[in-house]
């Protein structure tokens, strides 16, 4: 997801796992409430005899067609290649075999790279900022500043971010022509229009889209875990070790991929910046389905997508395998 | 390290807008500002994306209102499953979907021709208005709305309310109507908003499907009059911002108000 | 996921050894004084704690015996005195080198180990072996009655058994003092009632010197030795259980701890008249003027009577005793206790008079208008 594109993420701070979901004290028997939620219940079917699932219907329906379909069709016809003499449709992998080499090879690699080390950045000093702000005990007014600013500036992104920092660090920049005027500096070989100005761009959002997904995290990290270490003899460097550590790592991670997953599917942000002149597959997607001279050309891209689409795969499944190794505790 | 990320996070905006309003040879101006509701397709792809956006949210809240509630009340079990599949495009990259809805609006011509389902397919292209982006759009607000919305229902105690509601013999339909959806107000504002500030901004889908919207008018614009499409970035954003600060107000008013 | 009951216990698990055979040590508080910006906290409280004892300090919230806890425990720093243990100063020791065991209100468990690592997280932190670890949990979670329960995570459990383990985690480092911070305020009535019972037993076969937060009075009059009545910042009394609810040294003791009738009286010749009668004074005498007699509902006695004064308002049948609300001349309202079955007769609506057992009464400054 591009913030760009698909604009906000204010309700994904409701997305950290609570850590802290431990019974309410109550006495007696949890098992008691029953499973969950499930109180006196109609049954699956009303008074008049419709089933509830009927009312499902239209939203899987909505689902299935502009959601699953037009991904199985990527997945279906990546494998289809057009012959450019008789312009006959076959089975094919060579739209698949040529998205693994050259320039596109290069770009999903380049793609890989920057997401990757974005995500990483804006991590670490997302982390910083919400560790700040939570302990900041008489800090109220920073830290409603900070969230609220957080909020709207996850959702900076797209086509006016690159704009803006056009405005300020472009070729025509206010701030590349204050350097060059007033003090005879240029910006000391950094390009806005390259793969570090555009991970400068990207942090932008990224950093405050780490912020409102980890602060409710820290916040459910109780006092009473840290004093209770402390008191059972615990230095500070053990109770990271063997509780605080352990009890953020699931939400960490969640929260880095999902800026992996942001950056990676950036594309209004690195066309309204560079065009095509940086290596992402993007970009190189756009390329392909705008291309009309190039017979094939739109299996290529299909085939492209596919790939993006197995990457982000791969790392959720990963994600899940780390969430369900380190989260025991939760099941 | 404050410092730096204040200046890293202010400077932009700052520099954007004094981008905008100086003057040749100093001086400040609001030539830029009050020449974008004149601009050459200006007011098109904006209206456009308004109506795009209003249509967008009727489709969303039709849609996942009735099947949030019906998850919670009735069919507790799929939650699993829809909640899957609603954020499911919060991970999915925007442009796969789209190379994907541009292959299956492409079987209109190669499959389907000359059938009604093909003439189905066209109208939903209409340059004018284009109803295939409010359907993929509203596949991208998904995890948005499903959010905003689930946080309503898990706030207030909804079975109590509704059984209540029928054991005074009121129909499923008026439930919906006269207690559901009142109780649920500010997060079905919440959601409609969050919608609205998406397709007001959405690139990748309108720019791959060849659609004229508010952002890619933006773009076009660029290349020719750089201080005016960033004046309109700026606006965009001031008008995004608003929408978002107005829901973070009413997020904080909620907890006194639907305090039990 | 299931958890049966926590299971009642007929026949106590032995303690371990090296827990049970060591005296407990003294604890002292001198002139702690502790201040949150313009609220005193603590106002240079003394109190001493004898090996062994099992004390609780009482009283409303914000009365300063939490941060009273925490200062023991070295979680709060106070501005001023000192905290001493078996004679030591230990105000400037680190929370984590202070060697005292404290159960929390609730939510204290670490929720990513299980019971059996939660209990033997002081031994771990100590680098002690695997095998110690694994028997020392053992054993502590056979004195809780929870041995069955070691490998279930803490959102597994009940508030009560997340409490059972909190305490089996405090004492399984062998701490010198066992402080306990309101830890069953969190918890239902029924659960309440076994666990405090629970946490006496143990803590009277491990002879450990003990103190108890509570804001209930029927709680730290039911399990302490001593119970130390605070209120801002400062100990009004510190007594035994039935003396502090026979004697109560001031007028704020005597009207938090138990129920307490206030009747209108006036002072006589250094006695008190209260409902037509004389009665010697307990305590203080206030100066001169209309006062209040403070009157346990047990002290008062109620007998049918056509022509008497007052009228049963309601009756609330308690067991073997029942608790009359009996309007009385004047807007007054008493609460009499009466041998439910001799007092069938005593209805809602009867008219009775109201007597006065034979003893000293406490006399209170008449309430401001």
């Amino acid at each position: 997801m591009d913030p760009g594109d698909v604009g906000l993420s204010t309700t994904l701070r409701a997305n950290a796992p609570d850590p802290a979901h431990q019974d309410p004290a109550r006495g007696g028997d949890p098992a008691a409430a029953g499973p969950g939620r499930a109180g006196p219940r109609t049954g699956a079917r009303g008074r008049r005899g419709v089933p509830a699932w009927l009312g499902l219907v239209p939203f899987f329906l909505y689902i299935t067609l502009f959601l699953l379909l037009p991904i199985g069709a990527v997945a279906v016809e990546a494998f289809r290649g057009t012959d450019p003499v008789t312009f006959a449709t076959t089975w094919s992998t060579s739209s698949i075999a040529q998205v693994t080499q050259g320039a596109y090879r290069r770009a999903y690699l380049g793609s890989l790279e920057l997401s990757l080390i974005a995500a990483v950045v804006a991590a670490v000093l997302g982390m910083a900022l919400a560790v700040v702000i939570v302990n900041a005990r008489r800090g109220r007014a920073l830290r409603r500043l900070v969230l609220t600013a957080s909020g709207v500036l996850a959702n900076f992104g797209g086509v006016p971010l690159a704009f803006a920092f056009l405005a300020t660090i472009g070729n025509a920049g206010v701030v590349t022509a204050l350097l060059q005027n007033r003090f005879g500096l240029g910006l000391g070989g950094f390009s806005l229009y390259s793969m570090t100005g555009l991970g400068l761009v990207y942090l932008y959002f990224l950093i405050p889209l780490m912020v409102l997904t980890i602060v409710p995290a820290l916040e459910a990290l109780r006092p009473q875990w840290r004093e209770a270490a402390e008191n059972l003899g615990a230095t500070g460097r053990q109770y990271w070790r063997h509780v605080g550590g352990p009890v953020l790592l699931p939400p960490v991670l969640g929260a880095t991929m999902l800026l992996f997953a942001s950056s990676f599917a950036a594309y209004a942000t690195a066309k309204a910046l560079v065009g095509s002149s940086v290596p992402l597959v993007t970009l190189q997607i756009a390329n392909a389905l705008s291309s009309n001279v190039v017979v094939g050309s739109e299996n290529l891209g299909k085939a492209l997508a596919l790939g993006m689409v197995l990457l982000v795969g791969v790392v959720m499944v990963f994600y899940a395998w780390v969430q369900r190794r380190t989260q025991r505790w939760l099941s | 390290m404050l410092l730096v990320l204040g200046v890293y996070f202010i400077g932009p905006i700052v520099a954007s807008v004094w981008f905008t309003v100086r003057r040749v040879g100093g001086g400040v101006t609001a030539t830029y500002y009050s020449a974008i509701p004149g601009a050459d397709g200006f007011a098109d792809a904006f209206l456009r994306s308004l109506l795009l956006a209003v249509l967008t949210v009727v489709l969303v809240l039709l849609l996942m209102i009735p099947t949030v509630v019906l998850v919670e009340l009735r069919l507790p079990r799929l939650r699993p499953t829809v909640e899957i599949l609603t954020l499911l495009p919060l991970v999915l990259p925007p442009i796969a979907l789209v190379v994907g809805v541009r292959s299956v609006l492409s079987w209109a011509p190669d499959y389907f021709y000359g059938t009604p389902l093909a003439s189905a397919f066209y109208a939903l292209q209409q340059p004018s208005l284009p109803w295939i982006l409010v359907l993929v759009y509203g596949v991208l607000a998904l995890p948005f709305a499903y959010r905003a919305l689930d946080a309503g229902v898990r706030g207030v105690d909804l079975r109590t309310l509704t059984e209540a509601a029928r054991g005074l013999g009121a129909s499923w339909p008026r439930v919906l109507a006269t207690v559901v959806v009142p109780v649920l107000r500010t997060s079905v504002l919440n959601a409609a908003f969050l919608t609205v500030a998406l397709v007001m901004g959405e690139f990748t889908v309108a720019n791959i499907l060849g659609f004229t919207t508010f952002p890619t008018w933006i773009v076009q614009t660029g290349g020719e009059h750089p201080q005016l499409s960033v004046s309109v970035s700026i606006l965009s954003l001031a008008i995004t911002w608003a929408l978002l600060l107005l829901i973070s107000a009413l997020d904080r008013r909620r907890p006194t108000e639907e305090a039990t | 996921m299931t958890a049966a009951p926590a299971p009642v216990h007929v026949l106590a698990a032995a303690a371990p050894a090296d827990l049970r055979d060591r005296p407990g040590v003294d604890v002292r508080l001198q002139g702690l004084t502790r201040r949150y910006g313009s609220l005193l906290a603590l106002d240079g409280l003394d109190l001493d704690i004898t090996g062994g004892e099992f004390l609780a300090l009482l009283g409303p919230s914000g009365c300063g015996k939490t941060t009273a806890l925490r200062a023991i425990a070295g979680f709060d720093r106070p501005d001023g005195g000192r905290v001493l243990v078996d004679g030591r100063d230990i105000t400037d020791v680190p929370a984590s080198k202070r060697d005292m065991g404290m159960v929390f209100q609730a939510y204290s468990l670490f929720p990513n180990l299980n019971v059996a690592e939660n209990v033997a997280f002081g031994l771990r932190v100590r680098h002690r072996g695997k095998a110690e670890r694994a028997r020392r949990a053992g054993e502590l979670l056979e004195l809780v009655g929870l041995a069955d329960r070691a490998d279930r995570y803490p959102h597994q459990l009940s508030g009560g058994q997340q409490q059972r383990v909190a305490l089996a985690r405090a004492l399984a480092v062998a701490p010198q003092v066992l402080l306990l911070d309101e830890p069953l305020s969190a918890l239902d009535a029924q659960v309440r009632v076994q666990l405090r019972e629970e946490i006496r037993r143990i803590q009277l076969e491990l002879g450990i010197t003990t103190v108890f937060v509570t804001h209930d009075q029927a709680e730290a009059l039911s399990v302490a030795d001593r119970v130390g009545v605070l209120r801002s910042g400062r100990l009004e009394q510190v007594a035994s259980p039935s003396d502090l609810y026979e004697r109560p040294a001031t007028v704020f003791v005597a009207q938090f701890v138990g129920t307490m009738n206030r009747l209108p009286a006036r002072v006589v010749d250094g006695g008190a008249e209260v409902l037509g009668v004389r009665r010697p004074v307990a305590g203080d005498v206030p100066s001169g003027g209309p006062v209040l007699a403070l009157v346990r509902p047990e002290a008062l006695s109620v007998t049918a009577d056509a022509a008497g004064p007052g009228r049963i308002v309601t009756r609330t049948f308690s067991g073997a005793v029942s608790r009359l609300a009996v309007a009385l001349p004047g807007g007054v309202e008493v609460q009499v206790d009466v041998a439910s079955a001799d007092s069938q007769d005593l209805t809602p609506g009867t008219a009775v008079t109201v007597g006065l057992a034979e003893r000293p009464v406490l006399l209170a400054p008449p309430e401001p208008a």
